[in-house]
């Protein structure tokens, strides 16, 4: 046959589909990315968020999700609100925000919560290999998964530096997802995204999450967990140090009924 | 199948340890949960009753809703039916439900429901795994209290799983761990008061369903699933979650906090919390809120001691110890452990201690049983008094059949129960309030078959609103604004009038308010999972004009989950259809309306009222009712018209062939009829 190997033009190798097996079989992402390289035409370019060294910077998102762990309540409804409005049913797996709790647990170990961090050095989009992950400069410089690029290779999930990862496997699809601030909510009549509502913000019942533009500190894991709470809130009685008196408890103490009895005379 | 639904439920056979599918598609006209399972058990036994509640033949259903695994508020709980030894004199068809995230997870691993019969020779659990279910063998488990029960199970189900990640279920993933129920050492010596517990303090505490798994050599049942649950209408689903807000308690600018803060009126307010009444006191716990799925509210709490984690109500003070709440909190959690439920252990207890101070109880006495009586009230008495109950040992095997059995025993029912000195009110199950004055609460009781335990009917609305001593309504406003909401019956503002003139407790008004009860208990409540500590909501403090969601919320809700297009009216018929086949089988148990009696302290001892609207020398007006007794013509009356309301023949309470048939369930008027049971 004329041409073996050859004969497959330079553009017939920009064209190459790379299926999952293409990485998963390399062994690793470095193999992966390498194969990428290797087989790519100068001319195919890639995405522009392509695998690229870890030196280069990518602009800041305008948008983050902080959260009040102490305020969770693990009703999950910003889960569900979450796989509601990207995909159109209601799936704790499938939600890129996630809440794990221990009924059993101490407050306030017995819950977590995980939405996507938004990371300044988006270590998803830095490894990503054919540029699926990627950020998102007309809208707010959101770390995304673009679908259609995504070959399930789970790479942007095993580099994920968080634990757990906040990348997520949609299984139905065998492809990554995550946070996108609501960006692409075709279930939700709203807008989403850096410039209007996210899904999980507007339904948390304990209004324990919030969308903020200021970049949280990225040297501390608790950087995104920040004091949500305010008077209304301990006047429940729901405080997070034995110390705390609520402001209506001291009130009441103030109360005739409560004062201490006067102590009889000797 | 419409949206809502995954489409099957898990049929599992522990005699012969089979396990097969039911498609959810046969039962789609009863909604989902109990109207589901009211219909299989009917199917699957019906002309085999009565039998005994510890008969194998006995089924275990445990049904989610359209709702379950869904963020629809306050929809997170698991009906439980099935015989129910608790229930007296007979072990009436019962219904028991229990929060926290059992129906979710069932649903996420692509099950409706769960149907169980027969009996293990040896003792299993059940482990739902997505599509892979196994009856597994409870070597190791079976002995084990019921936090240990979860424990182990979670361990043995996904031993992969370490907290805070990701675990793979057949190349499928979740942070989730599994949802158990399970019996605890009570149940699994068939004890009456037998619970069903999930998680530490959520307990299907009525009717002795831990026994019924007891009796199944069955200790537990675990779910877990990455499954979805489709939605007919994503965008309106979504739009109606956002529009409750409106109804919920802002926690960071709550309404008029001044008068509604703190949690004595969590209650009415919906606020967080509120409902573990054991860290009220300075120095507080330091605590979460702790919500069962789906639930805006969150009335548990979960505290940095993990001592009463996730119980409520009775399930943090019917053990109380001696000015402690410490120790009450874990006396509590011993109950749990032990797996026993706390509606039922409250007035045995009271009646225990009744009957010491009687002479009757003690060691030696003629109830045999050796209880430091000196240490009442501690710790050390609570723990010696309930081990003994649930290990059955000395009297407390006699305990074991439940307090109505109990006494009934020894000789002692009829006149104690007479007088009032154990006010098992309701088919052996405990008065909960005043039932000559709240009496929807009562007859909703009586006519059904235990405690109606639905808070939230008018007894928190109206009954706690006007206890505070500053109701956001007057009389006159709630009776407006609360009927407004009781569609079909709406413009009728006597239903809630309270008092016992003409409009009041026997009036016609009344029959309308203990109808719309039921018919809302049998389709909202028990086929859409909600909670009653939540629903139905027909007045708030938390809008301006203080209407709540209902009727509109629910059908808005529904129609967007199932895709169908009822209006409220329509799924209360729904709830009518499901109550009538509910009396069918009560009645196919031996129910006649000669049973259909309160106790003879209702009608001859003076009630000590229950504050509320009443129409008091012909204008509303808070009131109390104390001291009224309630007139035996009078109930037989009103049991006579509300039959007739029902569409059941006035002289046996037995549903006519008309009423079947007009509802489509000729097959069951087929089988009264065959029973000689037709009305």
């Amino acid at each position: 046959m004329p041409g073996g190997k050859k004969a497959e033009s330079e553009e017939a190798v920009a064209k190459k589909k790379y299926s999952r097996r293409d990485f998963l079989v390399a062994g690793g992402t470095v193999a992966a990315v390498d194969a990428l390289i290797a087989t790519t035409p100068a001319k195919a370019a890639l995405p522009a968020a392509s695998p690229a060294p870890a030196e280069v910077s990518y602009p800041e998102s305008k948008g983050y999700l902080v959260y009040d762990s102490k305020k969770c309540a693990g009703c999950t409804t910003c889960m569900l609100a979450c796989s509601l409005t990207h995909h159109g049913v209601q799936s704790l797996s499938l939600s890129r925000i996630q809440i794990m709790q221990d009924s059993f647990g101490k407050f306030p170990n017995d819950l977590q919560m995980a939405p996507c961090r938004q990371c300044v050095v988006p270590v998803c989009v830095q490894n990503c290999p054919t540029g699926a992950a990627f950020v998102d400069t007309k809208n707010g410089n959101v770390r995304r998964i673009d679908s259609s690029k995504c070959i399930g290779c789970k790479t942007c999930i095993r580099m994920c530096p968080q634990q757990p990862h906040r990348t997520v496997w949609n299984h139905i699809d065998n492809k990554s997802i995550k946070c996108d601030l609501c960006l692409e909510t075709p279930y939700w009549n709203e807008k989403g995204g850096p410039s209007g509502k996210q899904a999980c913000v507007e339904s948390c019942p304990m209004k324990a999450i919030k969308f903020v533009t200021q970049t949280p500190d990225q040297t501390e894991t608790d950087g995104y967990d920040v004091n949500l709470r305010n008077d209304h809130w301990l006047n429940l009685g729901l405080v997070d140090n034995s110390t705390v008196v609520p402001p209506a408890m001291a009130q009441m103490a103030k109360r005739p009924m409560f004062k201490p009895k006067p102590k009889p005379k000797q | 199948m419409p949206g809502g639904y995954t489409g099957k439920i898990l049929r599992v056979n522990l005699t012969n340890k089979s396990i097969s599918q039911i498609p959810t598609e046969k039962y789609e006209e009863f909604g989902g949960g109990h109207g589901i399972g009211s219909a299989i058990f009917f199917d699957l036994v019906g002309d085999q009753l009565p039998f005994e509640a510890f008969d194998p033949r006995n089924l275990i259903i445990m049904m989610a809703s359209p709702f379950s695994g869904t963020f629809m508020p306050g929809s997170g709980r698991c009906e439980v039916q099935g015989l129910a030894p608790m229930l007296y004199p007979i072990e009436w068809f019962g219904h028991s439900n229990f929060g926290g995230r059992f129906t979710a997870q069932l649903k996420y691993a692509g099950w409706d429901g769960i149907v169980v019969e027969g009996a293990a020779s040896e003792p299993v659990w059940i482990n739902i795994v997505n599509d892979k279910v196994t009856i597994e063998s409870a070597n190791g488990i079976w002995g084990m209290d019921t936090w240990d029960t979860q424990e182990e199970i979670s361990r043995r189900v996904m031993p992969q799983l370490k907290p805070g990640e990701w675990a793979e279920l057949s190349d499928s993933y979740t942070t989730q761990v599994p949802a158990v129920v399970c019996c605890g050492p009570a149940g699994e010596r068939k004890s009456r008061l037998g619970a069903l517990l999930h998680g530490p303090g959520s307990q299907a505490a009525l009717c002795g369903f831990g026994g019924v798994f007891g009796s199944k050599n069955l200790k537990a049942i675990s779910a877990i699933g990455t499954g979805s649950v489709p939605i007919a209408d994503p965008k309106a689903f979504m739009d109606a979650r956002l529009w409750f807000r409106q109804f919920q308690w802002d926690v960071d600018n709550p309404r008029e906090p001044e008068k509604f803060a703190g949690r004595g009126y969590s209650l009415i307010s919906g606020a967080p919390s509120g409902g573990n009444v054991t860290n009220g006191s300075l120095p507080l716990i330091p605590a979460r809120a702790a919500a069962c799925a789906s639930c805006p509210r969150g009335c548990r709490m979960r505290l940095a001691s993990a001592d009463s984690n996730e119980a409520v109500c009775a399930g943090t003070m019917v053990v109380s110890v001696r000015g402690n709440q410490k120790l009450t909190r874990q006396g509590n959690d011993m109950m749990h452990k032990l797996g026993l439920g706390h509606w039922q252990l409250m007035p045995l207890q009271g009646y225990v201690n009744n009957l010491a101070q009687r002479g009757l109880l003690g060691k030696g006495k003629q109830i045999d049983i050796d209880l430091p009586f000196d240490h009442r009230g501690t710790f050390g008495f609570w723990e010696i008094l309930l081990r003994k109950i649930a290990y059955r040992e000395e009297a407390g095997n006699d305990m074991a059949e439940g307090c109505a059995r109990f006494a009934e025993k020894y000789g002692l029912l009829k006149e104690d129960l007479s007088k009032g000195v154990i006010r098992l009110t309701y088919w052996g199950t405990q008065e909960h309030y005043d039932t000559q004055t709240e009496v929807e609460w009562g007859f909703g009781s009586l006519f059904g078959e235990r405690d109606l335990m639905l808070h939230m009917m008018a007894n928190y609305p109206l009954h706690w609103m006007a206890q505070s001593g500053n109701p956001y309504l007057t009389a006159e406003e709630a009776s407006k604004l609360y009927t407004d909401a009781m569609v079909p019956y709406n413009g009728d503002p006597y239903m809630i009038d309270y008092g016992d003139g003409p409009t009041g407790i026997y009036s016609d008004s009344k029959i309308k308010q203990v109808a719309w009860v039921k018919h809302y208990e049998k389709f909202w409540i028990g086929a859409g999972g909600f909670c009653g500590w939540r629903w139905p909501m027909c007045i708030t403090n938390n809008t301006a004009d203080r209407r709540g969601p209902t009727p509109h919320a629910e059908p808005r809700f529904w129609n967007a989950v199932t895709g169908k297009k009822g209006t409220f009216a329509d799924y209360m018929e729904l709830g009518h259809k499901i109550y009538t086949l509910d009396r069918a089988i009560w009645n196919l148990q031996g129910r006649h309306r000669d049973m259909e009696v309160f106790p003879d302290y209702i009608y001859d001892q003076k009630g000590r009222g229950s504050i509320l609207p009443m129409v008091v020398d012909g204008k509303w007006t808070y009131a109390t009712g104390a001291g009224r007794t309630l007139d035996r013509a009078k109930v037989e009356d009103f049991k006579t018209r509300f039959y007739k309301f029902e569409g059941w023949n006035p002289e046996n309470s037995y549903p006519t062939r008309a009423t079947l048939e007009k509802m489509g369930m000729k097959k069951v008027a087929d089988v009264m009829q065959s029973k000689g049971k037709l009305g």
